[in-house]
């Protein structure tokens, strides 16, 4: 019998979510800067879909093998592999994906009740109040993965989940409509509350399944537009004991992926000490995991 | 007799980068950035660049704290884990800096439309997003052979000059990366100029010999430098990583003084000294 964990943190909860939707022919798209992603993927890999292979957008390579997740030598674990792609062809939208299956995770700034995103500023593009990073590949290729788009989001409110967001870098459902690229579009959005789908007809963000613990209430409060309720409300299936077990020890002992999730002092003092322990090491190629 | 391309930093940088210049970086985040070069525009006070690379972080927010810059062509800006690029994210919601909003494929097709010399590529992307409405020189048409399909024409981007960091180079101008290229080829053989800045020099034999060869020509590189350590506090694979330290004490330093501390007047034997020193080495060596 499956045994689920009682005991587990938000950064694990989304991080298993994660890894659930992985499948075992899947390409797994590694982007900059997004250790929970990582964690997620490489969880699946070393759980149910050990045939997944990595895409790393910092080494530009496909890798099969799976490592530890580390800060510090995350080229390590990038560049020493397979090397197919190169240059100007390293842009996904040359990736194969008649023949390959990909899954990507976006994280965006804003997002809409269609699941269009923004990752380029907040308030007026001409003066932003807020320049945020950029949305690297995500206008070019979201649109058209077969498979779709997945999105997670670690802090769940009304800023990020609003009615009009000020800027679209990420193509959802445009009006309620398939894009005209050819993708299967948003399938999710995995938040700290809530697993939340699309309406197969309307397109509209609809609730999927709520966390343990948390009620219809706290999501309605921050979610900035009027939510899609199923006929019968179900749970999020928590993380089993396996799963946290491999996550913690094996996958991302250094926790990682919890930047994601984590701010102020407290992400601070645990970024030092990242920083400090693999600083200490004397192997600086991260542990393969299998 | 071949001609050595060997210079100075000094020299490379007064000589191939004109202020107003459109100037592309390789390596891509914080990776592989010849951020050597970076301080060198800044001690030469160079003005009104507009700066190109695939995903900036480090040489972006420093030229533009330098005040270098007065455009960006990047589609991701950021310091990975440590937050955003300060300098960079000032200068454009006070508007001092003009944007110029890309994706990876703008750049990467942009670098393939030069190559090839044609005005445009066309891209399946991009398409329902609002970055058509900022980019007055990006335009959606239907495929011209009849198939219907919407496709999106991204202008070609013409380096004035790229400045690449690459491990090992000769003095000739051939260079190898040993771990991702990303879009530096293209940028070395599409720019008008290439500088190349390396952490060691080598015998053509020896890049012969090297996976992936010469991905950077001889024939298209206008100057050789020998810099070692030259992308530090980002990484050279497979030499050393990023300094996380340094870079955690940049984001905590008025850049003012960060640049009398490390950029004005300071070679890189001074900077390095700076920086940390052999303990500073040490941590980052791979």
């Amino acid at each position: 019998m499956t045994e689920y964990s009682n005991n587990y943190t938000t950064d694990e909860l989304l991080t298993v979510l994660m890894a659930r939707e992985v499948r075992n022919d899947d390409v797994m798209i590694v982007g900059v800067a997004t250790p929970m992603v990582w964690a997620a993927f490489t969880l699946a890999k070393v759980t149910h879909a050990p045939d997944a292979i990595y895409h790393y957008i910092m080494g530009n390579t496909f890798v099969n093998e799976a490592r530890q997740v580390s800060l510090l030598y995350l080229e390590m674990n990038t560049a020493r592999a397979y090397r197919f792609q190169n240059s100007g062809e390293c842009t996904l939208e040359s990736l194969p994906s008649d023949k390959l299956t990909t899954i990507e995770w976006f994280r965006p700034g804003q997002v809409d009740q269609y699941g269009n995103t923004n990752n380029i500023c907040i308030g007026d593009w001409n003066r932003p109040k807020v320049r945020l990073p950029g949305c690297a590949g995500i206008a070019d290729f979201s649109m058209f993965y077969s498979r779709g788009s997945f999105l997670y989001i670690p802090r769940h409110d009304t800023r990020t989940f609003v009615p009009k967001i000020d800027f679209i870098s990420g193509v959802g459902f445009p009006e309620g409509k398939q894009s005209i690229c050819g993708g299967s579009g948003p399938q999710c959005v995995i938040t700290n509350l809530v697993y939340l789908t699309f309406d197969e007809d309307s397109k509209r963000m609809k609730i999927g399944t709520i966390h343990p613990g948390k009620t219809i209430e706290e999501i309605k409060k921050s979610t900035g537009f009027e939510l899609l309720e199923p006929k019968d409300l179900r749970k999020t299936l928590p993380p089993t004991e396996e799963e946290i077990n491999v996550l913690r020890n094996k996958v991302d002992p250094l926790g990682i992926r919890k930047l994601e999730v984590l701010t102020g002092k407290e992400r601070e003092v645990l970024l030092n000490e990242i920083i400090e322990k693999e600083l200490e090491m004397e192997n600086r190629f991260p542990k393969l995991i299998s | 007799m071949r001609t050595s391309k060997l210079m100075s930093l000094e020299d490379a940088i007064s000589t191939y980068v004109q202020d107003g210049d459109l100037v592309g970086f390789g390596g891509l985040s914080f990776w592989r950035k010849s951020i050597s070069g970076c301080r060198e525009i800044i001690r030469q006070n160079k003005k009104n660049l507009t700066i190109c690379t695939f995903v900036g972080g480090m040489e972006i927010d420093m030229l533009v704290g330098g005040g270098c810059v007065s455009e960006v062509r990047s589609c991701f800006v950021g310091m990975e884990m440590f937050g955003m690029a300060p300098h960079y994210r000032n200068a454009v919601e006070s508007g001092s800096i003009k944007i110029s909003e890309e994706t990876e494929a703008s750049i990467a097709l942009g670098l393939k439309a030069s190559y090839l010399k044609v005005p445009f590529m066309p891209l399946k992307g991009i398409i329902g997003t609002d970055i058509p409405k900022v980019r007055n020189d990006i335009k959606q048409f239907e495929d011209p052979l009849g198939s219907g399909t919407e496709l999106i024409a991204l202008p070609k981007i013409d380096l004035d000059v790229a400045i690449l960091h690459v491990p090992y180079a000769d003095e000739f101008g051939n260079g190898n990366i040993a771990g991702a290229v990303w879009m530096d080829d293209d940028m070395a053989k599409t720019a008008k100029k290439t500088i190349i800045t390396c952490e060691k020099l080598v015998e053509l034999e020896d890049i012969i010999h090297s996976p992936g060869k010469a991905q950077l020509p001889m024939q298209t590189t206008s100057a050789v430098v020998k810099v070692p350590f030259g992308a530090h506090p980002t990484s050279t694979y497979p030499l050393y990583t990023f300094d996380a330290l340094h870079i955690q004490s940049y984001l905590k330093t008025n850049f003012e003084e960060y640049k009398k501390k490390y950029i004005l007047n300071k070679n890189n034997a001074q900077y390095l000294e700076e920086v940390g020193g052999a303990q500073s080495i040490l941590n980052i060596l791979l």
